[in-house]
């Protein structure tokens, strides 16, 4: 798959008004925490997800943005609700390659995500897999974000309403493949 | 010689039918003309129509993703429109407290006296759905000009829905109230006395001096 192209330049001279009307091109601080979070739920379902992502990044060309998995995990990290947070912001082209990572890595579960959200398969086995979804999604949140924030504390509560999970799994069920990637991008790029 | 493309999920399949559009140069693998197609849907009638009835689909089902993807459910597709998408949302038959959820599909025949056609589908379906859209819009062998619009951000007026109404009237409440009981007890404070007319003055008026010790 070809590489994202690069972000456009934002020409001075363009009146306010235009310039104003202009989609952003930059995620801003929900739009990452969001982000962040759809990772880690792609790590909860696929208990090798971390390791995926890792190969997903070179199959995907992306080596010259994130060359190993050091420099994948400090982009994760400009998630404000990280334990370990860093500063600034990150480009287009970085968002960009996150995006298209999660909507491959999405792709390949998709049977998975298909069969937590299709209400034909037998409730208890279905129970059963949110359990589990819920579980260590919880596990990975506390390990990796920050306690004393209260939308963390909300998603470790083992009280969390179900529409909130179902909400990640669906998101994670339209945004896969390729047509995913422009819904996911707008999605994430919501005024909020 | 009729060429068919089929986009085939777990519960979906899509098929589409056509004529490459020679006059316009394209390989004859290639589908330049739509001239019909078909849905499926486990366990639902078969649905085809023409090529408008397939733009109409995708110009109500894929602006319908884009929102529940950012936490939205809101119906897309007019009364007058072919097809039209709507969530529901009701209590199910076992009357056991748990409510039945999923998006209603809404097809209109262009046949005079045919009623309507309503599909209730799952979330997996859906996904289904918008999965083989997407596919038939990323085809290189379908070259057709289907004109759907780019997915946008939502502006803050659009995410409104996102939050219930105690919520969003939290903070604009909150902020009366607490006008409120500031200026309530802005009337408790005493009022200084009027000054008295025949009162000394405490400083000297101007011009006189005070008495030198």
């Amino acid at each position: 798959m070809a590489q994202a192209p690069a972000a456009a330049p934002v020409d001075p001279s363009a009146p306010e008004a235009e310039r104003s009307q202009r989609p952003p091109t930059r995620l801003n601080r929900r739009g990452l925490e969001r982000l962040d979070l759809l990772l880690l739920s792609v790590e909860s379902l696929d208990l090798n997800g971390g390791e995926a992502m890792v190969w997903m990044t070179e199959q995907l060309g992306f080596s010259s943005l994130f060359p190993d998995r050091v420099a994948l995990w400090k982009t994760r990290c400009h998630n404000p609700l990280r334990r370990v947070t860093r500063r600034g912001t990150l480009s287009e082209q970085e968002t960009d390659a996150l995006i298209r990572i999660l909507c491959t890595l999405a792709d390949r579960l998709y049977p998975m995500l298909h069969q937590l959200l299709s209400s034909s398969e037998p409730e208890a086995l279905n129970d059963q897999r949110w359990s589990l979804f819920q579980g260590r999604l919880a596990e990975l949140v506390q390990e990796r974000m920050n306690p004393r924030r209260s939308s963390v504390q909300r998603l470790v509560d083992p009280a969390l309403e179900r529409g909130v999970l179902r909400q990640l799994i669906q998101c994670l069920a339209l945004g896969a493949g390729d047509g995913g990637f422009d819904r996911l991008k707008a999605s994430l790029m919501d005024a909020n | 010689m009729k060429l068919q493309r089929r986009y085939d999920q777990v519960s979906c399949r899509l098929q589409v039918e056509g004529l490459p559009d020679v006059s316009v140069g394209q390989s004859s693998q290639a589908i330049g003309i739509i001239t019909g197609w078909q849905l499926q849907l486990a366990g639902r009638p078969e649905l085809e129509g023409r090529r408008e009835h397939l733009i109409a689909m995708a110009e109500a089902v894929l602006p319908y993703a884009r929102h529940l993807i950012s936490g939205i459910s809101r119906p897309f597709g007019s009364p007058e429109a072919p097809v039209a998408i709507a969530p529901f949302d009701e209590p199910h038959e076992s009357g056991d407290g748990r409510r039945r959820t999923g998006h209603q599909l809404t097809l209109r025949s262009s046949q005079p006296d045919t009623p309507p056609l309503t599909l209730r589908i799952d979330d997996a379906e859906l996904a289904d759905l918008v999965r083989c859209l997407d596919r038939l819009r990323f085809d290189p062998l379908l070259q057709v000009a289907l004109q759907l619009p780019v997915p946008q951000p939502l502006r803050a007026k659009d995410l409104q829905a996102r939050l219930p109404l105690h919520r969003r009237l939290a903070a604009p409440v909150g902020g009366a109230l607490a006008l409120g009981v500031l200026a309530g007890l802005s009337w408790l404070l005493p009022t200084p006395a009027p000054q008295r007319s025949g009162q000394e003055p405490l400083s000297p008026p101007p011009g006189k001096l005070a008495p030198s010790r």
